[in-house]
């Protein structure tokens, strides 16, 4: 990594997408310039269909942009092989979905130990891990649950632990309080945003959720595919 | 992960236990008609060996080269004592008996018919063909030289019944003819015209005297330990009996049609096997892809942390091995079930004469697990090789577009 790229932890130039909709094109994102560094709390908004899941697909390395650039700590991503980029994903992402992302054969600690399996991770450290990050999220009692078994707030708080066990640089989390009520979303919110202070992980949302925003450090705004930097705002 | 790949493999199978128990008893049930089928082939090729070998042929004979094509009653074995101790000493051969066979007419008061002649060893013949179980009526030879036992057909075709008096004329080995008169002893029922119409059985020193072939035989027939042993066609038993002029041939080669018939039963087997194994791989692969389709979103959220194509691969072939395994066992045990019970009560298909044989016992479905073993096998391979297609579409799904569709 060169001395530019310190810290940071996305930079992406020129980034576009055109996805085409039964032969209709449809440009997502139309050319973002934007950076992410290291410790930051931010919430991407705007209305449905700005383009904030596409863009924080393209910044995941889940979708391949029809131009621009994406770096991740200063590697490009169209220089990664598929596996590398998956194994990148694995081991410097976390990542939160609007709903139903844990996996429902699966138990709350076995979900929560999944990515370290994958990453090779002893049992024993993995169980100390999960009994350490479900005492953070408040969740000691559900270990042995299945989703199912959980309220959505439940599921979310299970979903953060998960990303957050494997100690990735980001976590992204793409409208993380879409299906929750407001009181379990700001109590989420509040929860995420201990964490980050706690350990300094860098955290990266899109919503349009109220709670969200004015819990965010910083807010960009992203309108018809493109960033809004007018409305870029830092909040204390 | 491969062990935490077998639970999420397995758990998912279990989410939908409903399709998972109608793909598991579709796999069951064409297994168990794959099983029952080659059961009931198995059996039936048995009971047409065992019924060839049994009526009359034996499991082998030896003859003199060049006797059955010609009849010719002078193509006598060579050495038939010598043979007759080397058959002792056999291990694979447990009973022998020596025959007579000549063209022969049958004289009664009202009739005359060509019948064969054929001239028994009374105290062996039991042990090799079926003729004294099929002497129901009357008594089986004693050593009598003037019994004759002759099948019921041609009892009434010649108006002979127990005791009647008959005479046989024969051409004799070197020259000329003889006659010799016979009491009707025994009558038989082989349920061939072969046996039953045209067959007159006497003792072989009567035959002998008669052809002047004391002492001489045109046929050993033999019966072996086991009657499959006689499909060896590289069996030391034939390179040993036959020499000196004579010829030693199993079933398969004295009666191809048997063969042919077991041959061709084994073809159709197979190409039903195939449709079978094709139809259930087909619907495995259905179901598995419907499963995949089901679950897009999951399967975007795995590959989006991290998981790798060969594991997403994996764990649908392990889905599919999961479904195999419960088809597998379901077949087998309701194959294993309908074998058993139509092994113990047989299913009758009538009376069938084919090649001078007689069909008429039911056929037991047969159970050889040397055989049976390939099929809960195949089906459990093939189920779970029907995985790989789904497998691969799985493995290669964008993360974001499988979640995007399935949202």
């Amino acid at each position: 990594m060169n001395t530019d790229n310190a810290n940071k932890v996305i930079v992406t130039k020129g980034l576009k997408k055109t996805y085409h909709d039964n032969g209709v094109p449809v440009e997502a994102v139309r050319g973002i310039d934007f950076t992410l560094t290291e410790g930051e709390f931010t919430a991407i908004i705007g209305p449905s269909g700005s383009g904030k899941t596409t863009f924080l697909n393209l910044m995941a390395g889940l979708d391949s942009p029809t131009d621009g650039e994406v770096e991740l700590s200063g590697k490009l991503i169209s220089a990664m092989s598929g596996k590398e980029l998956s194994n990148y994903r694995r081991d410097h992402i976390g990542f939160i979905f609007q709903a139903y992302n844990l996996f429902p054969v699966l138990t709350v600690e076995e979900n929560i130990e999944y990515i370290m399996l994958l990453q090779g991770i002893k049992k024993k450290e993995r169980h100390e891990r999960v009994i350490n990050i479900l005492k953070q999220v408040e969740l000691e009692d559900y270990a042995h649950r299945l989703p199912s078994k959980l309220s959505g707030g439940q599921q979310q708080r299970v979903a953060v632990a998960r990303a957050m066990v494997s100690r990735p640089k980001l976590i992204i989390a793409d409208e993380p309080t879409a299906n929750l009520d407001s009181k379990t979303s700001g109590d989420l919110l509040d929860m995420m945003r201990k964490l980050n202070e706690e350990t300094g992980m860098t955290f990266l949302f899109s919503t349009h959720d109220e709670i969200v925003m004015k819990r965010a450090r910083k807010v960009v705004t992203l309108r018809d595919g493109l960033l809004d930097t007018a409305e870029e705002k830092l909040i204390q | 992960m491969f062990a935490r790949l077998i639970l999420i493999s397995w758990r998912n199978v279990m989410r939908n236990k409903r399709r998972t128990m109608i793909t598991g008893v579709a796999i069951g049930v064409g297994l168990a008609a794959m099983m029952f089928s080659d059961a009931l082939f198995a059996g039936m090729s048995t009971l047409m060996v065992e019924t060839t070998t049994d009526t009359w042929m034996g499991d082998a004979q030896i003859h003199r080269e060049g006797f059955q094509e010609t009849a010719n009653i002078t193509f006598t074995i060579q050495h038939p004592q010598r043979i007759d101790s080397m058959l002792q000493a056999d291990t694979l051969a447990v009973a022998s008996t020596g025959r007579l066979i000549s063209p022969a007419s049958l004289q009664s008061a009202m009739e005359m018919k060509p019948v064969t002649l054929m001239g028994v060893d009374h105290l062996t013949e039991g042990q090799v063909s079926m003729l004294e179980a099929a002497t129901d009526t009357g008594n089986y030879f004693s050593g009598d030289s003037m019994e004759m036992i002759i099948g019921y057909k041609l009892a009434a075709d010649m108006d002979l019944a127990l005791g009647d008096i008959a005479v046989i004329t024969t051409a004799m080995a070197e020259s000329g003819f003889a006659s010799r008169m016979f009491r009707v002893s025994g009558i038989c029922k082989f349920g061939s015209d072969q046996y039953d119409r045209y067959t007159a059985f006497v003792n072989i020193e009567s035959a002998g005297s008669l052809l002047d072939l004391t002492g001489e035989l045109h046929e050993i027939a033999i019966r072996f330990s086991d009657p499959m042993v006689a499909m060896d066609p590289d069996l030391p038993f034939w390179t040993v009996f036959s020499a000196d002029s004579n010829k030693a041939e199993g079933w398969p080669v004295l009666a191809p049609q048997i063969t042919s018939m077991i041959r061709m039963a084994n073809v159709s087997l197979g190409i039903q096997a195939a449709i079978l194994f094709g139809l259930v791989l087909f619907g495995i692969v259905n179901s598995l892809f419907m499963s995949v389709y089901e679950r897009m979103y999951e399967f975007g959220v795995m590959k989006a942390v991290g998981t790798s194509k060969r594991a997403i691969i994996l764990m649908v072939l392990l889905e599919a091995f999961w479904l195999g395994l419960a088809g597998s066992i379901i077949g087998t045990l309701l194959g294993f079930g309908v074998i058993q019970y139509f092994a113990s009560v047989g299913i009758s298909f009538g009376e069938v004469d084919f090649s001078g044989v007689m069909f008429d016992r039911p056929i037991h479905t047969l159970v050889d697990w040397s055989r049976l073993w390939i099929y809960p096998a195949a089906t459990l391979l093939f189920t779970t090789l029907a995985g790989i297609y789904p497998g691969i579409h799985a493995g290669n799904l964008n993360p974001s577009e499988a979640m995007r569709k399935s949202l």
